[in-house]
């Protein structure tokens, strides 16, 4: 029961789609290669035909690599028992920086589960899937800048007024010389000691904080 | 759609109500964490709905990048934080397809039984919680005392009760003690007759029926669609389980255990009902392979001798290999995709998590209902958010 890949590639060659590749790493996780222009008739193929049955599109992912970028696509099938991974990918021209956008049709006509996976890699990695219903941000905020997984993501400096870099809120002043973690001095005797009005320690009828003069701990 | 005609304001022509924006969270009891949903409202009818996530993201692919495979371990914990074991699991599995690790019997057994106990916990919870969201409060209490043992017997062998990075890369980190299977086999004739409790006090309730039969009908077809996996896809009659079609732990193949599905048994199939009866069935499957995982744990070594070298040099995948691994998580099937560029890290973590692609559908299923079904309806998608966001 069940086609294996080879098998699906085979079938998928023989359909007459154009922009069907080869197939990759074919001893794990074989991988259907495809040209961008043919994934929406793929998919179509995929889903409809009896002896595939892609039921479901399980996973879709970017991936930001050196000279181009992939999207790879997982899909399974619950009545037929097998599965299949996809890949399509677009190079990245020689003056690509975080404007550039790599475009993918989207899938999300075939499959209503490519909603949200399309508008995730978005967001994440600034893929435009063209025809997309609704391509918004999904997990950052609308006013967010740039793709943070792609490699050439510059970290903000800050956000909201909140600076984010580490350095910029120094925890404690480390020794450089000794490279040990400071030890914290012992406090003076007579030292206020502000005793906040709701310590669970402290009196409830004594109406607001009453900063105690302490010696050492007594 | 049943309430909408009963209830739109046509039919009374002198009542009318202006549409009303109601904000659904994001802190909210009933969206089971931080979840915000934009609804429109017509009267006490949701007309529209829009969710709105990544209130919990954490960035947790990008970690992945920047950690070696073994580092990334504690970090899954924290994506469904109600089933560890089973987001470890998923990672292990993922870095030993990755690099052909080989893993020893005993580690798988202990593996399975870990993980269905942690199932056991996290359904106890979406049980529990929601008794909650439809109004009764006593199940929750009663839940959480037998989720209790749980996290004692979990806490056991792997030092945590919640986040547990017990399974590794290579085995699970340390063996169990002497004691621990028989009290493993003494909680389960304890929960056999707790789960009978269960039922008198919840889930044949009259009131709990009228309140989630026949509400948020869940069709075959719309659950595939989206993706929809685990006791939402099951409760609308797929039969569908990782566990028994594609046995990612050879002792899956060794044991005998159902896959419930919906029936429709108080209303149409895949309602609310129907998804909380199979959390509840599957609940005494998992006891099942418990025991038996119990009764044929084989002996030796828990851990592959390679894992101990990953902690000083960390293992590197091979140049350009990707792997993706499917699991059967509590709420549905966890994946990871990891694409290797040779190096001690991963180029590209993906992370398909089932809650994710579960709540994703709730957009289609709450226009048309009450807004107190609408609650119903989100309980029983049973959605943790620290996954959704990761």
């Amino acid at each position: 029961m069940g086609m294996n890949e080879r098998e699906i590639h085979a079938l998928l060659t023989a359909s007459g789609i154009d922009g069907v590749g080869g197939l990759e790493q074919p001893d794990l996780d074989p991988t259907v290669v495809l040209q961008p222009s043919a994934l929406v008739e793929v998919m179509t193929l995929l889903r409809d035909d009896e002896r595939l049955a892609m039921e479901m599109l399980h996973c879709v992912t970017a991936v930001d690599r050196e000279d181009r970028v992939d999207v790879v696509y997982h899909v399974c099938s619950f009545a037929r028992h097998h599965a299949l991974t996809l890949r399509t990918s677009v190079a990245k021209p020689d003056d690509a920086d975080e404007s550039w956008h790599p475009e993918v049709p989207s899938v999300a006509s075939v499959y209503a589960a490519a909603d949200w996976h399309e508008r995730e890699q978005w967001d994440l990695l600034g893929v435009h899937f063209t025809g997309h219903p609704d391509l918004r941000r999904l997990l950052l905020p609308p006013e967010w800048i740039g793709h943070p997984l792609r490699k050439d993501y510059v970290y903000p400096s800050e956000h909201g007024g909140i600076p984010l870099e580490l350095d910029a809120v120094p925890i404690y002043e480390r020794d450089e010389r000794e490279d040990t973690p400071p030890v914290a001095e012992p406090r003076p005797a007579g030292t206020p000691l502000n005793q906040p009005p709701s310590a669970p320690s402290a009196r409830p009828h004594a109406g607001g904080k009453a900063p105690a003069k302490k010696e050492g701990e007594g | 759609m049943e309430a909408l005609e009963m209830y739109t304001t046509d039919e009374r022509s002198d009542v009318y109500t202006e549409e009303l924006k109601l904000n659904l969270g994001p802190q909210h009891p009933s969206t089971h964490g931080v979840l915000r949903v934009e609804l429109k409202m017509d009267g006490e009818i949701i007309t529209d709905s829009r969710c709105d996530i990544g209130y919990l993201h954490r960035c947790a692919e990008k970690i992945g990048e920047n950690v070696t495979y073994l580092q990334f371990t504690p970090y899954t914990d924290r994506m469904d934080y109600l089933a560890s074991m089973n987001n470890n699991l998923a990672w292990s599995l993922t870095v030993e397809k990755l690099m052909g690790l080989e893993v020893p019997e005993r580690a798988q057994w202990l593996r399975m039984i870990c993980s269905e106990l942690n199932r056991i916990a996290s359904h106890l919870i979406a049980f529990g919680t929601y008794g909650i969201d439809i109004g009764a409060n006593t199940p929750f209490f009663y839940a959480f005392r037998e989720r209790e043992s749980i996290m004692q017997l979990l806490e056991r062998p792997s030092g945590a009760r919640m986040l547990y990075n017990y399974i590794q890369p290579g085995g699970v980190r340390r063996d169990v003690d002497d004691n621990w299977i028989g009290d493993v086999l003494a909680f389960c004739d304890e929960f056999e007759k707790r789960w009978a409790e269960y039922n008198t006090l919840l889930s044949n309730n009259y009131i709990f029926i009228k309140r989630t039969a026949n509400i948020g009908i869940l069709t075959q077809s719309m659950a595939l669609d989206y993706g929809c996996t685990g006791p939402v896809l099951r409760g609308s009659g797929v039969r569908w389980d990782l566990r028994r079609d594609v046995p990612y732990l050879e002792p899956y193949d060794e044991v005998d255990f159902d896959v419930p599905v919906g029936e429709g048994t108080h209303g149409a199939l895949g309602d609310c009902w129907d998804r909380y009866w199979v959390r509840m069935r599957e609940m005494m499957e998992s006891i099942r392979i418990i025991r038996q995982g119990c009764a044929k744990l084989p002996g030796g070594e828990v851990m592959t001798k390679k894992q101990t070298s990953m902690y000083k040099s960390p293992m590197k995948a091979a140049e350009g290999a990707h792997a993706y691994m499917r699991c059967e998580n509590p709420r549905g099937e966890l994946a990871f995709y990891a694409v290797s560029e040779g190096g001690t890290s991963p180029i590209r973590l993906r992370a398909r998590a089932p809650s994710f692609c579960n709540l994703a559908v709730l957009d289609q299923l709450l226009p048309g209902t009450m807004l107190g079904d609408g609650v119903a309806i989100i309980g029983s998608l049973d959605i943790v958010l620290g996954e959704v966001d990761r």
